[in-house]
C-alpha cells in the first residue's frame, strides 16, 4: 500500500511539471489557434539557460525565475514578430498548419543547435537540496519536486487572476472567442496576440528551471512537447483551467503504468491515453462539444 | 457627419457595392435598407474598418477613416452592433460590457456609462455576473447594444437588431433606440430587413439594391413610396 501511495505522489509531482508545460502552450492555442510545438524546445533552452547561470554565478536555481521568464517574453515577441506575425490573417485551419508547420522547424533548429553547442549529453543542476526529501506518512516526497508543485499552483492562479481581473486580460479571453467581434469593441487584435504569444513563451521558463533540476538533454524538446499536447488533448484545447488538472491526471496514470508494467513503458501509457481521448472523447475530458 | 462617398467594395474578384454614396448628420437616424445580399452589412463593416474600399472613401467628421485601422475607428466614435450579436459568449454580461469600453476614453466613464445602461436596459442589471451565452436572444441583443454603448460612440451602427426576436421585442429595442438618440444626441445608423421599422423611425433612408443605391428620401416619403410599398412591405 505504501509502495503505491509512493509511486502516485511522484505522479502527482510529476503531473504538476506536465500542467506547467503544457500551460503557454494552450494559452497560445486557445488565444490564436496556433499549435506551437517549439513549446518544448523554448523549454529545454531555458534550462540550459538556467544551468549555466547556475554554473557562473551558484545562485539558487529557483531565483532565476525572475530572470528566465522575461528573457524568453523577449524571445516570443521575436519569434512572434518575425516567424507568426504573418499567419493572423489565414483562415483557421490553415492557421493551426502553418504554425505547425513552422514550429515544428523550430523545434528541430532549437534541438540541433543545442546539442551543437552543448553536445547531447545529459546535465543538471546539483544544489544543496538536489535528492532531499520529507517523509510524510512514510511517503518520500523530493523538495523539488514540491516546490514544481507549488510554483504550478502560483502560476496557474496567478494567470487566471491576470484573465479575469485585468482589462488586457479579459482583452486576450475576448480576442480568444471572436477576433472579428474583439475588432469592433476597439481591440487591437494584433497586439493582444503578440503579447499573448510572448506570455506563452515566457510560462516555458519556469517548467524550464524545473527541468534543469532533473537530469536533461537537447532531446526532451520532444518529449516536453509530447507530453504537453497530451495535457492539451487531456485538458480540453485551449482550456486553462483544465491543464493543471489534465497534467496531474497524466502524471497519475504514467505512475499507474510503471506501478503495473515497469518503468520502460512509462511514455507509452500517455500516448495511449492520448489516441484514446482523439478516439472517444475530442473535445477533452473537461472540454464542451464544439 | 459620417460621410460615404462613390465607395465601391470587392470581396476577392466579385464587387459587391458599387457607387455607393450617403451621409449621416449629426443626432440623425438614417435607414439603409433592402433584400438579403443587397450589400448592406458590407457598407457597414466599410466603415467600421474591417473591410477596405476598393474606389471611394468614408469620413468621420471630416477625417477619412478609410485606411484607419478597424481598433481606432472606435476612438473616433464609431462602434458597430454587429449582426449575430457576436458576444463573448463564455464572458459574463459585466465583462462585456467592459470590453465594449475597453477603449481608454470610454474605462473613465466605465461607472458613469454602467449606471446608464441598467436606467434603459433594467433587466440587464440583475444579470450583470451571468455568462451572457446562457441570456435569452432578446437579452443578448440588450447586452450587444450596451457593449456597443459603453464606448461613448457619437455613431452607432446597428445590423440586422430583429434577426431571430420575437416582434414585441423588437419594438422595444428601436424604442431604446429612438430614445437613445432623443437623450443622448446620438446619431444612429440602422441596417434592417424589418423595412416597416426601419423606416418608422428614421429621418432619412436609403434602399440598396444590388449593391448600389437607387432610391433615397425621408423616412416617411419612402414608406408612402409605392415600389418600395410592392417590393418590400408586401401591400401593393
Amino acid at each position: 500500500m505504501l509502495h503505491v501511495a509512493q509511486i502516485l505522489s511522484y505522479g502527482i509531482l510529476n503531473g504538476a511539471l506536465y500542467g506547467l508545460v503544457a500551460l503557454g502552450l494552450s494559452l497560445v492555442f486557445g488565444v490564436m489557434n496556433y499549435l506551437m510545438v517549439a513549446h518544448g524546445g523554448l523549454i529545454m533552452l531555458a534550462s540550459y539557460t538556467t544551468f549555466w547561470a547556475f554554473f557562473y554565478t551558484r545562485i539558487d536555481p529557483f531565483l532565476f525565475i525572475v530572470v528566465v521568464t522575461p528573457l524568453f517574453f523577449v524571445i516570443g515577441w521575436i519569434l512572434f514578430k518575425i516567424l507568426f506575425q504573418s499567419l493572423m490573417k489565414f483562415p483557421e485551419g490553415e492557421k493551426i498548419k502553418n504554425s505547425l508547420l513552422i514550429s515544428f522547424g523550430l523545434l528541430l533548429i532549437f534541438s540541433n543547435l543545442a546539442i551543437l553547442f552543448w553536445t547531447a549529453d545529459e546535465r543538471a543542476v546539483t544544489t544543496v537540496y538536489t535528492g532531499k526529501v520529507v517523509q510524510v506518512l512514510g511517503v518520500r516526497l523530493p523538495y523539488i519536486g514540491l516546490g514544481g508543485v507549488a510554483l504550478a499552483i502560483i502560476v496557474i492562479i496567478a494567470l487566471h487572476l491576470f484573465l479575469t481581473r485585468t482589462y488586457f486580460g479579459k482583452a486576450i479571453r475576448a480576442v480568444s472567442l471572436d477576433h472579428e467581434a474583439a475588432t469592433l469593441m476597439g481591440i487591437n487584435v494584433n497586439r493582444v496576440c503578440l503579447v499573448a504569444f510572448s506570455i506563452g513563451s515566457a510560462l516555458a521558463g519556469i517548467p524550464g528551471v524545473l527541468t534543469s533540476l532533473n537530469a536533461f538533454n537537447p532531446a526532451i524538446s520532444f518529449d516536453l512537447t509530447n507530453k504537453a499536447l497530451i495535457v492539451l488533448i487531456l485538458a480540453g484545447f485551449g482550456s486553462i483551467k483544465g491543464v493543471l488538472i489534465g497534467g496531474l491526471l497524466l502524471g497519475a496514470i504514467e505512475a499507474g503504468g510503471v506501478y503495473l508494467v515497469g518503468t520502460p513503458y512509462r511514455e507509452v501509457f500517455g500516448l495511449i491515453l492520448f489516441v484514446l481521448i482523439l478516439m472517444f472523447r475530442p473535445q477533452g475530458l473537461a472540454g464542451k462539444k464544439a | 457627419m459620417l460621410k460615404v462617398e462613390h465607395l465601391a467594395v470587392h470581396y476577392g474578384d466579385i464587387q459587391a457595392l458599387w457607387d455607393i454614396s450617403f451621409r449621416v448628420e449629426d443626432r440623425e437616424i438614417v435607414s439603409l435598407i433592402g433584400s438579403n445580399g443587397a450589400g448592406k452589412t458590407t457598407i457597414l463593416k466599410t466603415i467600421s474598418g474591417i473591410l477596405r474600399p476598393s474606389k471611394g472613401s468614408v469620413s468621420i467628421d471630416g477625417i477619412r477613416s478609410d485606411a484607419i485601422p478597424a481598433h481606432r475607428i472606435v476612438e473616433m466614435g464609431v462602434i458597430l452592433i454587429p449582426e449575430g450579436r457576436r458576444l463573448f459568449r463564455d464572458m459574463t454580461v459585466l465583462e462585456n460590457l467592459e470590453m465594449g469600453g475597453f477603449i481608454d476614453r470610454a474605462r473613465k466613464l466605465k461607472d458613469q456609462n454602467l449606471k446608464w445602461i441598467s436606467e434603459i436596459f433594467p433587466v440587464l442589471s440583475e444579470r450583470l455576473r451571468q455568462i451572457a451565452g446562457t441570456l435569452s436572444g432578446g437579452e443578448q441583443q440588450m447586452v450587444a447594444i450596451a457593449r456597443g454603448l459603453m464606448s461613448d460612440p457619437k455613431w452607432l451602427l446597428v445590423d440586422e437588431l430583429s434577426l431571430g426576436l420575437a416582434p414585441l421585442i423588437v419594438k422595444n429595442i428601436y424604442d431604446t433606440l429612438e430614445e437613445i438618440n432623443r437623450s443622448k444626441e446620438m446619431a444612429i445608423l440602422v441596417v434592417e430587413q424589418n423595412v416597416r421599422l426601419a423606416l418608422k423611425i428614421a429621418n432619412r433612408g436609403y434602399v440598396i439594391e444590388n449593391g448600389r443605391i437607387t432610391t433615397e428620401g425621408s423616412g416617411s416619403d419612402l414608406l408612402n413610396n409605392k415600389e418600395i410599398k410592392n417590393a418590400y412591405l408586401a401591400m401593393g
